[in-house]
C-alpha cells in the first residue's frame, strides 16, 4: 500500500532547500574571513558542469563525477583566491562577480562541450540511477510501499540530507578548532591577528577554495538531481541570492547561513497565495531586515541566549 | 648579557617623509627598555618596522643572532617576539577566553582534517591551550572575569590586560608593549606596571613604549630616547633625567611642554 502523503512535489521542493543550504554554507565560509565573494554562482556551475559532462560524455559513475565537480571548483578557488587577496570589501565582490561572469560566458560559449545556452540534457538523476541499480538486485519500490517516483524523489533528499548534515557538522567542528579561531580573527582585525601568528593569506585563501568546493559540491548535485542545466540556472542573481542568504540569516554564525537558505527557499512557497505579490513581499521583508536587525535573524549573541535558556531548563 | 635584539642603523621612509632615521641600539636579554620621546617621535613606527608591519626602508633588524627583514609579520610572531597596539585591538566580538586562545596559534599545529576528525592529539592540544590561557587570564589579574564575555565588553583597565595576556600567549622571547597604562588613572597604572614585572621574571624581555615619565623612570633598566625620528640619548634612567638634549626635546628650549 504507497504510503499516500509523501508529495514527490514536497520532497523537490525540500532537495532544492537543501542545495539552497549547501550554498548558504559556501558563502558563510568565505564570509567567515571577511572576504566578500560574489563567485558563488561560478564555482557551482564549475561543480555541475564537470559533474554532469564527466556522467554524460564519460560515462563515470555519479558519486565520482560530483567529488571531481567539487574538487575542481576548490581548485578554481584557490586561483581565483590568490590574486583577489589583494582586494577587499565592494571591490572583492565586484572582481568576483566578474569571475562568475566569465564562467557563465565560458559555458554559453564553449558550444562542443558545454551544448551553450542549451545546456546539457539528460544527466542521470541520482534517484533513479538508484532505483535502476536496485531493481537489477531485485528490489521494487512496491515493496517499500512507494511509488516509483515518491521513491526518486526521496531518494535524492535523502542523500542530499546526509551530504548536507555531513558538510554542516564538518564546519560546525571546524568553527570551534584553532583554524575556525584564526578565520575569526582575520575577520575581526587582520593586522592583530597577523600579529599573533596567524598566516593570513593561507587561511583567507582556504577559506576561500573552501567555500569554492562547498559551491561546487552543490552545484554537482544540483545537476544529479534536475538532470538538465544550462547557463541561465548560474547568472549573477544566482549569486546575488546566495550572498542574500547569509545576510538574512546572519553572517556571524553558520547557521545564520543554513536558516537563511531554508527561509528564503521555502518563503516563496509559502508566499504562494499571494501570487503576483510575493516577489514585493519579498523585497520587502528584506528591507524591513536591514532596518531593524542589520546583522541578520541569527547572531553570535542569540544563540548565547538559546544555549543558557536550554540549560537553565534542564535540570 | 647577550642582546636579544639589535637594530643597524635602521630608517623607515615614507614616501619622501623620514619617519625614523639612523636608529641602532640593542636589547640585552631579560632588561627593560624603555622608549620615550614627545609625539610623534616615531616610537610606534619602531614598533611597526620591528614587528614588519612596516619594513624598514634601510638597516637591518637582528633578533636572536639571525636577521629578520624580509619576514612576513606571522613569521616574526612565530621567531618570538609578540606586541600591543596602541589603541588596544583586541577581537572585539570574541569572547575574552578565546582571544587568549587565538594568541596560541604560532605555539600549536593542529589543521583543518585533525581539528574537523578530533584526533587524540587534537585534543590534547586544545586542553593545553585552554589551560594556558587560563593560566595567563590569572597572571594579568583577570581571573575574576567570566571567559566567556565578549571582549568588548570588558572595562578599558581590562581589555589592557587582555591584550597583554593574549601576547603573551605566543611565548614571545620580546614583548613590545605599546603604552600599556595609556588612559589609566594612578593606582591602574601601578597595577599595569606591577604586571610587567611579573611578565620579566617569566624570562621575557621587555619594549616598552610609555609617556609616564615617573613610571618609566621607575620601572625601566634603561631609556632610549627619540625625538623627530631619531634616536637623541640612550642610557640609564638617572642619565637621562639629567641630559640636556631630552629635557630640550621635552620642555623645548625656552617653554613647557604638556609632554613632560
Amino acid at each position: 500500500m504507497p504510503v499516500e502523503w509523501l508529495n514527490p512535489y514536497h520532497l523537490q521542493v525540500g532537495s532544492f532547500l537543501l542545495i539552497n543550504v549547501l550554498l548558504g554554507v559556501s558563502i558563510y565560509i568565505t564570509l567567515s574571513t571577511g572576504q566578500l565573494s560574489l563567485g558563488n554562482a561560478g564555482f557551482m556551475c564549475i561543480g555541475a558542469y564537470t559533474a554532469a559532462l564527466l556522467s554524460t560524455k564519460c560515462g563515470l559513475p555519479i558519486p565520482a563525477g560530483i567529488a571531481l565537480g567539487a574538487v575542481l571548483a576548490g581548485s578554481a578557488g584557490v586561483l581565483v583566491g590568490l590574486p583577489s587577496l589583494r582586494l577587499s570589501g565592494v571591490y572583492l565582490a565586484i572582481a568576483t562577480l566578474g569571475f562568475g561572469e566569465v564562467i557563465r560566458a565560458v559555458a554559453v560559449n564553449w558550444e562542443t562541450l558545454t551544448g551553450g545556452a542549451v545546456g546539457v540534457a539528460a544527466v542521470p538523476q541520482m534517484g533513479r540511477v538508484l532505483l535502476a541499480n536496485l531493481a537489477d538486485a531485485g528490489f521494487a519500490p512496491g515493496d517499500a510501499g512507494l511509488r516509483p517516483n515518491q521513491f526518486i524523489a526521496l531518494s535524492v533528499f535523502l542523500i542530499l540530507l546526509a551530504v548536507t548534515a555531513l558538510v554542516i557538522a564538518f564546519f560546525l567542528r571546524l568553527d570551534r578548532t584553532r583554524v575556525g579561531r584564526a578565520y575569526a580573527a582575520i575577520r575581526l582585525d587582520e593586522k592583530a591577528a597577523e600579529a599573533m601568528g596567524i598566516p593570513v593569506t593561507y587561511y583567507k585563501v582556504l577559506a576561500f577554495s573552501q567555500g569554492a568546493m562547498v559551491s561546487g559540491l552543490a552545484g554537482a548535485l544540483f545537476a544529479h538531481s534536475t538532470s538538465y542545466i544550462s547557463p541561465e540556472d548560474f547568472t549573477y542573481h544566482r549569486a546575488v541570492e546566495i550572498l542574500v542568504y547569509a545576510v538574512f540569516g546572519g553572517s556571524g554564525h553558520l547557521l545564520g547561513s543554513v536558516f537563511g537558505a531554508a527561509a528564503l527557499t521555502l518563503l516563496p512557497e509559502a508566499l504562494r497565495f499571494v501570487s503576483d505579490y510575493r516577489h514585493m513581499l519579498y523585497g520587502l521583508l528584506l528591507v524591513l531586515m536591514m532596518i531593524y536587525r542589520p546583522q541578520g535573524v541569527i547572531d553570535p549573541p542569540l544563540l548565547r541566549r538559546l544555549h543558557r535558556a536550554r540549560a537553565e531548563e534542564a535540570p | 648579557m647577550k642582546a636579544l635584539l639589535s637594530l643597524e642603523r635602521v630608517g623607515k621612509s615614507f614616501g619622501g617623509l623620514a619617519a625614523l632615521a639612523d636608529i641602532s641600539f640593542s636589547v640585552e636579554a631579560g632588561e627593560i627598555l624603555g622608549i620615550i620621546g614627545p609625539n610623534g617621535a616615531g616610537k610606534t613606527t619602531l614598533f611597526n618596522v620591528i614587528t614588519a608591519f612596516f619594513p624598514p626602508t634601510e638597516g637591518t633588524v637582528i633578533f636572536d643572532g639571525r636577521p629578520i627583514g624580509g619576514l612576513p609579520p606571522h613569521a616574526i610572531a612565530h621567531r618570538g617576539i609578540s606586541r600591543t597596539f596602541q589603541n588596544i585591538r583586541l577581537f572585539s566580538a570574541m569572547s575574552v577566553e578565546e582571544n587568549v586562545m587565538v594568541g596560541r596559534h604560532c605555539r600549536s599545529r593542529a589543521g583543518v582534517w585533525r581539528g574537523v576528525l578530533r584526533t587524540r592529539g587534537q585534543r590534547g592540544e586544545e586542553r593545553e591551550i585552554r589551560e594556558r590561557t587560563r593560566e595567563l587570564l590569572e597572571l594579568v589579574g583577570l581571573e575574576g572575569a567570566d571567559p566567556g564575555r565578549e571582549a568588548r565588553a570588558l572595562p578599558y583597565g581590562h581589555q589592557r590586560r587582555l591584550e597583554i595576556a593574549r601576547s603573551l600567549a605566543a611565548e614571545p622571547r620580546l614583548l613590545l608593549l605599546d603604552e600599556p597604562a595609556a588612559g589609566m588613572n594612578e593606582a591602574e597604572t601601578r597595577e599595569v606596571f606591577e604586571l610587567i614585572r611579573r611578565v620579566r621574571l617569566l624570562g621575557v624581555t621587555i619594549l616598552l613604549i610609555e609617556h609616564d615619565m615617573s613610571l618609566v623612570m621607575k620601572a625601566c633598566d634603561r631609556l632610549v630616547v627619540f625625538n623627530f625620528g631619531r634616536m637623541i640619548a640612550e642610557g640609564p634612567p638617572a642619565a637621562i633625567r639629567k641630559d640636556p638634549r631630552v629635557i630640550e626635546a621635552y620642555l623645548g628650549p625656552e617653554e613647557g611642554s604638556e609632554d613632560a
